[in-house]
């Protein structure tokens, strides 16, 4: 009999390994080398999909590293969430990977490329890390191979623009990610635990002796975790890093790292203070919401006037981080399951509208959004694959997109706070307000060549099924939005 | 008044160096400059959580018999800190690097003249 509790942990062992053997073992970026990178990321799935369905079976389970007690050791909590979430992150992380086997080789210097699967591996790692960790300091540490890693995957294009703008993005992330070890020395100085579940139990005691400590930490974890994750004023590094990163970093770093992040919020404020302190006492949710619905606002504003389509792109996950936010921003139950559906609709959503716009510049390297006229005729899969995604954004019906706003909408008129509500659908006027134009130059205007014949799109097919797929699970998702949202709705009672 | 600041000397201190770092990064054009301040902020909440665990007269936590637990100083903290210096470490390497990297594209390190020259080339 097989001990399945120990998988979570394979799987992190799993890309550990591989991660610094496989540019290794392989001299040369070859056929063998492209073998064992999806090979491995194959055995991570898997053992991904049995946790889950593990866990679905049979509940959540604590994981003891090295069976110490859980106020002495590190600790990983397998609950519904953090499992559905490490099976959509290497998932989604897969897809990308395969896409990128051909995309990469004309974005990166064929010497950086093992290296490049390298730093890919690292990033899913600490994604996962950060998804299942209990413990505070191994969340930091976990954090900070995140941002070193993430930074990596941009500057390994030695572009101008790509040196600076991860240069700027591992000085913000720096500053947050120091921000939130200073809140978790106050939390510690107070509690004297690490363990988000002990702390939980002696908060409230804390709270009344020492309420200024906890006020300032709260403060700090979440202006640190706000950079990186993008809260709206804080998000001006993540345009430049995730515009100018190759097409399938921009995909991992805008549909799953930032994801990443604001799961790490919502373990802080849920699993660690309680709702006395944050709802209460600070009233933190209410700021949370103000600055969502002012992020799902400017973040379209400031899309609409982008030129560059994958700039666009980028500004358009602003105002979608606002959606999530906003649903945490409730802290009803609702909200957060909400909240956890946009997380896994918008990495399916982000990630299919940065592949299919990396695939434009593969085949045209045309960025601008004027040039795109008429070229659903030229590459008509992949504008397909963007259009589904763009039209999610919009909140179609039959997307997962829609539901996401369906299930928002429901939440917030539940809060009774109608105003919200005005939001919502002014921001959807907003994202069809850039994404249609798109769509409608592409497949209605002529091309710039007068040529009128409908082509093959031109792209290796290890870069079309994948976008096909991730498509595919949007529209999946959209209709049979049960099927995730069974899952969410089993784990956030365990949150409120 | 006096006895508070300097019963709690190393977290005001650590307070301070946090501003200071913090100012330096948000202001400084110049990019080494940046990363000095980046360190500055990283030492004071190094500072900071090692006082958390120091006991005033604490000894080293080697257990001897017939000592209570509060006479030892609590090792955590500065066992986690060590973790946190290879951390600070790293970043400062791979921030470096990128730095020598902009000097090749850019011929300059101040953050001002980068962007001017960017404005030149864009429009």
């Amino acid at each position: 009999m097989i001990d399945y509790t120990h998988f979570p942990i394979y799987l992190l062992l799993v890309l550990l390994i591989s991660a610094v053997i496989i540019p290794l073992v392989n001299k040369r970026y070859n056929r063998n080398a492209r073998g064992m990178i999806v090979g491995a990321m194959g055995i991570a799935l898997l053992l991904a999909v049995i946790t889950l369905i593990q866990v679905y079976l049979h509940g959540s389970f604590v994981y003891n590293f090295g069976s110490w007690a859980s106020n002495v050791g590190i600790q990983f909590v397998i609950d519904d969430f953090s499992a559905l979430m490490t099976f959509v992150i290497v998932l989604l992380s897969l897809l990308i990977i395969i896409y990128s086997i051909r995309d990469v080789e004309h974005e990166i210097h064929p010497k950086q490329l093992l290296g490049y699967y390298c730093l890919v591996f690292l990033l899913v790692f600490s994604m996962i890390g950060i998804t299942l960790t209990n413990d505070l300091f191994n969340l930091y540490v976990f954090m900070e191979i995140l941002s070193l890693t993430s930074c990596g995957i941009i500057s390994i294009k030695r572009n101008k623009e790509n040196l600076l703008a991860s240069f700027r993005y591992l000085m913000l992330g720096t500053i947050g990610s120091i921000s939130v070890l200073l809140g978790i020395a106050l939390i510690y100085m107070v509690t004297g635990q690490l363990n988000m579940t002990e702390i939980f139990y002696s908060i409230d005691v804390a709270w009344e002796l020492y309420p200024r400590n906890l006020l300032l930490s709260l403060g700090f974890i979440i202006v640190g975790f706000g950079i990186k994750a993008a809260i709206f004023p804080l998000h001006s590094w993540l345009p430049d890093a995730h515009s100018n990163a190759p097409s399938p970093s921009s995909a991992l770093l805008s549909g799953l790292v930032v994801k990443v992040y604001i799961f790490a919020i919502i373990k802080v404020l849920f699993r660690t203070m309680n709702e006395n302190i944050i709802i209460d006492a600070i009233g933190l949710n209410e700021y949370l919401l103000y600055f969502a619905a002012v992020g799902m606002i400017m973040g379209s504003v400031f899309a609409i006037g982008q030129k560059d389509i994958k700039r666009m792109l980028a500004y358009s996950s602003v105002a979608q981080l606002g959606y999530i936010f906003l649903g945490v921003g409730l802290a009803t139950t609702e909200g957060l399951s909400a909240a956890f559906f946009h997380v896994i609709s918008h990495a399916l959503m982000k990630s299919a509208l940065f592949l299919s716009a990396g695939a434009i510049i593969y085949k045209t390297e045309k960025r601008k959004i004027k040039d795109l006229a008429g070229i659903g005729y030229e590459m008509p899969i992949t504008l397909i694959v963007f259009s589904i995604a763009a039209l999610g954004m919009i909140g179609i019906p039959g997307i997962s997109g829609f539901m996401t706003k369906w299930y928002l909408a429901l939440a917030v008129l539940e809060a009774g706070r109608p105003l919200f509500l005005v939001v919502i659908l002014l921001s959807s006027f907003l994202n069809a307000i850039y994404y249609l134009p798109i769509i409608v130059s592409a497949f209605l205007k002529p091309r710039e060549d007068g040529s009128e014949e409908m082509t093959r799109d031109g792209i290796p097919r290890s870069m079309t099924m994948p976008m096909l797929i991730i498509a595919g699970l949007t529209l999946l998702l959209g209709i049979f939005p049960q099927v995730v949202m069974n899952i969410i709705e089993r784990a956030v009672p365990t949150f409120l | 008044m006096m006895n508070f600041v300097i019963e709690n000397i190393n977290f005001i201190g650590a307070i301070i160096l946090f501003a200071i770092g913090l100012y330096t990064v948000l202001t400084h054009p110049n990019l080494i400059k940046k990363i000095i301040g980046i360190n500055i902020m990283e030492t004071s909440v190094f500072l900071f959580f090692v006082s958390i665990g120091y006991i005033a007269g604490g000894r080293a936590p080697i257990i001897t018999e017939g000592l209570a637990i509060g006479s030892y100083v609590n090792p955590l903290p500065s066992a986690m800190i060590l973790t946190g210096i290879v951390v600070a470490v790293s970043i400062t390497a791979y921030a470096l690097s990128i730095i020598v990297k902009i000097h090749e594209a850019y011929g300059t390190l101040e953050l001002d003249e980068i962007m001017k020259m960017r404005g030149g080339e864009n429009d």
